[in-house]
């Protein structure tokens, strides 16, 4: 009995003497990695002000401006060019004449899309002209 | 049997041999009698005294080596101290802070300190001379070179020698170069401010802290957010250079200030210098113009003058003043640059810009008033902002006699830094608070905490409504940009030079508030010297540069501090409304002042 208790106590102190050591690797191995994160996170953080600056020095308002003055047809923009929204125009009644037309004919899909739901599903979608000829012909 | 053991050996059998007393020895040393221990102690003790010596000696040792930590302070003293990002009030970046590698060398470590030099100097671009005193010396840690390239860097690291190491460092860029510039100031190569906002940022607490040995990096660094918007700040260099080159001016500069709040959102002195490189700031034509300059602001300063009469009570808008000849005071005699030889009213003085008019309000006043006011709005004291820079305004400290006070109340006889006249006008256009101007970006709570209200809500209605006549149709016509409602007013001054006032030298400057109904943004433009081109008849006064430039930089950077052009208001001063005075004058007179461009 006390060979049998003494044998359980020696196993049991080389499970936890082992246990002890796993568990003092895997604290050095994670803080080796915490410590490479770390060093990764400074260089990473450096490397963002490095672009954060160079972006800013890119996007300088006066390099900005001469770029735009030799590559682009631009203008400033005219104070006459700025309104409100209040001030815009009542939206005109519908005038698309072909559209109207087309529609009329039965060959409106383009701008009537919804017009007939149950056709749509129906329609190979494959080719643009072709289907619009299917949808045609369906109705 | 120990006992036995003790007595048992003869003196006899010495040669009991060597292996006998030996094992007699160490049985001695495990043995648990008591008469035994003695020697056993003394050997236990010597061993013990042993280690002890030995670790003494260790500890001795290792007090008097040098320690190997002083030599990282000293790396870190010298390394540039890291300092907090400047963005400007929208968040984009103004100043901040990359690392670079610097080469360092510690002279004591270099065996052979020709060698270092020689190939040092191959690879840095050193002088070799001087590199070699460097080496020479007992310092522990000297620079070889700062700030390298990458590729500079890898040579070096390449020589590997000894006694030579690399350390990163914090070097300070303004990616907008010159932009600004005068309000950054710039950081030396050690990262110390040394003018501007940077040597702010410093006096705040930031050398302190270094000086401590507090590490200080950029991630336990807040960024400074300033009042400045880069956007405007550039169109307002822009337009300011452009006026500068077309007026042939020596110099010009402006600002634009938020006079709800005192916030500096946009200024530029020119010339001006790029902070990225070293810039020669004792050059005096690189000075700060608006707060380091200290000029006599002509007209403008009427404004002020007028704003005091109208306080008072004594005189109102609709109180008529005698212009129908010349002003004489002993010597002196004031005249007017249009004379309009007639009684006047008070907006028609302003419009007008009669000298004749504002010296009899300001005399009707009085020298000691006149004073007590141009005081009590900061102009008599030196203005202090963030920017270590300031000037002490000039004016008849030792006798402020009747005639003093005549010229002062057009602006001449006082010279005082641009920024203090904005920070007047200010309080005259915004209900009456006097802001000290600041380059933090500030709520309008926190202005007006430590706001003193200098004149009544009603006289800065009435200044906004004289200002907005003269945009109308005074000599403010320039600015007046539909949509904005905005209200001016120039002042020309004639140059002193050698205590005379020279007719062809001028300098212009110019005011406008916008918008003139709910005071925004004040607007000024200075120029030093602008001449008289084709296109303004070969006028050089405030009206034909200054505010020509004004019109064009409200047309471009309204709609980038948010403003869209809207109808004019109905009803735009309703104080004025409320005591029957409508802001406008009568037909007749408007049309002659149309001529007038002072």
């Amino acid at each position: 009995m006390l060979r049998l208790f003494n044998l359980l106590s020696i196993l049991v102190l080389l499970g936890s003497a082992g246990y002890a050591y796993s568990i003092k690797y895997e604290t050095s191995f994670r803080t080796e990695q915490i410590a490479k994160a770390k060093l990764e996170i400074k260089s990473e953080q450096d490397g963002i002000n490095v672009l954060r600056a160079e972006w800013a020095f890119l996007t300088r308002p006066e390099r900005v401006q001469k770029l735009s003055e030799r590559y682009l047809d631009l203008e400033p923009l005219a104070l006459a060019q700025i309104d409100s929204f209040a001030a815009l125009p009542e939206r005109l009644p519908h005038a698309d004449a072909i559209g109207d037309k087309l529609d009329m004919l039965g060959l409106g899909v383009a701008s009537t899309p919804s017009a007939d739901p149950a056709a749509a599903p129906a329609t190979p979608r494959s080719k643009g002209g072709a289907s619009t000829k299917t949808t045609a012909a369906a109705r | 049997m120990t006992i036995a053991f003790e007595n048992s050996p003869p003196p006899s059998e010495k040669r009991l041999s060597r292996k006998a007393r030996l094992g007699r020895t160490l049985r001695g040393l495990f043995s648990t009698s008591l008469d035994l221990s003695a020697r056993r102690m003394r050997l236990v003790a010597v061993i013990f005294f042993g280690i002890y010596a030995l670790i003494c000696g260790r500890l001795v040792y290792l007090g008097l080596k040098p320690d190997p930590s002083t030599l990282r302070r000293a790396a870190a003293d010298a390394v540039a101290a890291a300092r907090p990002d400047l963005l400007d009030r929208n968040g984009e970046i103004l100043a901040a802070d990359v690392k670079t590698m610097s080469v360092f060398a510690e002279p004591r470590r270099l065996s052979d300190k020709d060698e270092a030099t020689e190939l040092l100097t191959a690879t840095l671009p050193v002088d070799a001379k001087q590199l070699r005193e460097r080496l020479g010396s007992r310092k522990g840690f000297v620079w070889v070179k700062r700030e390298v390239t990458p590729h500079q860097r890898d040579e070096v690291f390449h020589l590997g020698l000894a006694g030579v190491g690399l350390l990163a460092e914090n070097k300070r860029i303004y990616p907008n170069g010159p932009l600004a510039a005068h309000v950054l100031g710039f950081a030396d190569t050690d990262n110390i401010g040394v003018a501007g906002m940077e040597k702010y940022v410093d006096g705040q607490g930031l050398a302190n802290l270094h000086s401590l040995g507090f590490e200080l990096t950029a991630e336990t660094l807040q960024p400074i957010t300033l009042s400045l918007d880069l956007k405007a700040t550039h169109a307002l260099r822009d337009e300011l250079a452009k006026g500068i080159e077309h007026f042939k001016a020596k110099a010009g500069a402006a600002a634009i200030m938020d006079v709800n709040t005192g916030e500096i959102v946009a200024l530029a002195s020119l010339p001006d210098y790029d902070p990225n490189g070293s810039p020669n700031i004792r050059d005096k034509e690189l000075i700060n113009r608006l707060n380091v300059g200290i000029y006599e602001m002509g007209s403008t300063f009427k404004a002020l003058t007028i704003a005091m009469a109208l306080d008072s009570g004594k005189v109102n808008l609709t109180s008529r003043l005698d212009a129908r000849s010349e002003l004489n005071l002993g010597r002196a005699t004031i005249h007017d640059y249009h004379a309009t030889h007639a009684m006047l009213t008070v907006p028609e003085v302003f419009v007008h810009s009669s000298n004749i008019g504002t010296a009899r309000m300001a005399l009707g006043q009085g020298v000691e008033k006149h004073r007590a006011f141009l005081y009590k709005l900061g102009q008599l004291t030196r203005m202090h902002t963030e920017l270590p820079e300031s000037a002490e305004p000039m004016w008849p400290r030792k006798r402020w006699s009747e005639l003093s006070t005549a010229t002062i109340a057009f602006g001449h006889g006082i010279a005082v830094a641009p920024m203090q006249a904005m920070m007047g006008v200010g309080a005259l256009v915004n209900g009456g608070y006097l802001i000290s101007p600041t380059f933090l970006k500030r709520s309008e709570e926190e202005a007006r905490k430590n706001a003193t209200q200098v004149i009544k809500p009603e006289t800065s209605e009435a200044m906004r409504c004289l200002m907005r006549l003269n945009a109308e149709i005074g000599t403010a016509r320039k600015v007046n940009v539909p949509g904005f409602y905005v209200g001016g007013k120039t002042g020309t001054a004639e140059k002193a030079i050698h205590g005379h006032y020279v007719k062809n030298k001028l300098f212009t400057t110019f005011m406008a508030v916008m918008p003139a109904d709910k005071p925004k943004y004040l607007f000024l433009t200075l120029m030093d010297e602008p001449q008289g081109i084709p296109e303004t008849h070969g006028e050089a006064t405030a009206a034909w540069n200054s505010g020509q430039v004004t019109g064009e930089l409200i047309k471009r950077v309204a709609p980038i501090l948010g403003f869209a052009p809207r109808p004019d208001p109905t009803q735009p001063f309703p104080l004025l409304a409320k005591q029957g005075y409508s802001c406008s004058l009568t037909p007749a007179v408007a049309s002659a002042s149309a001529a007038g461009a002072h």
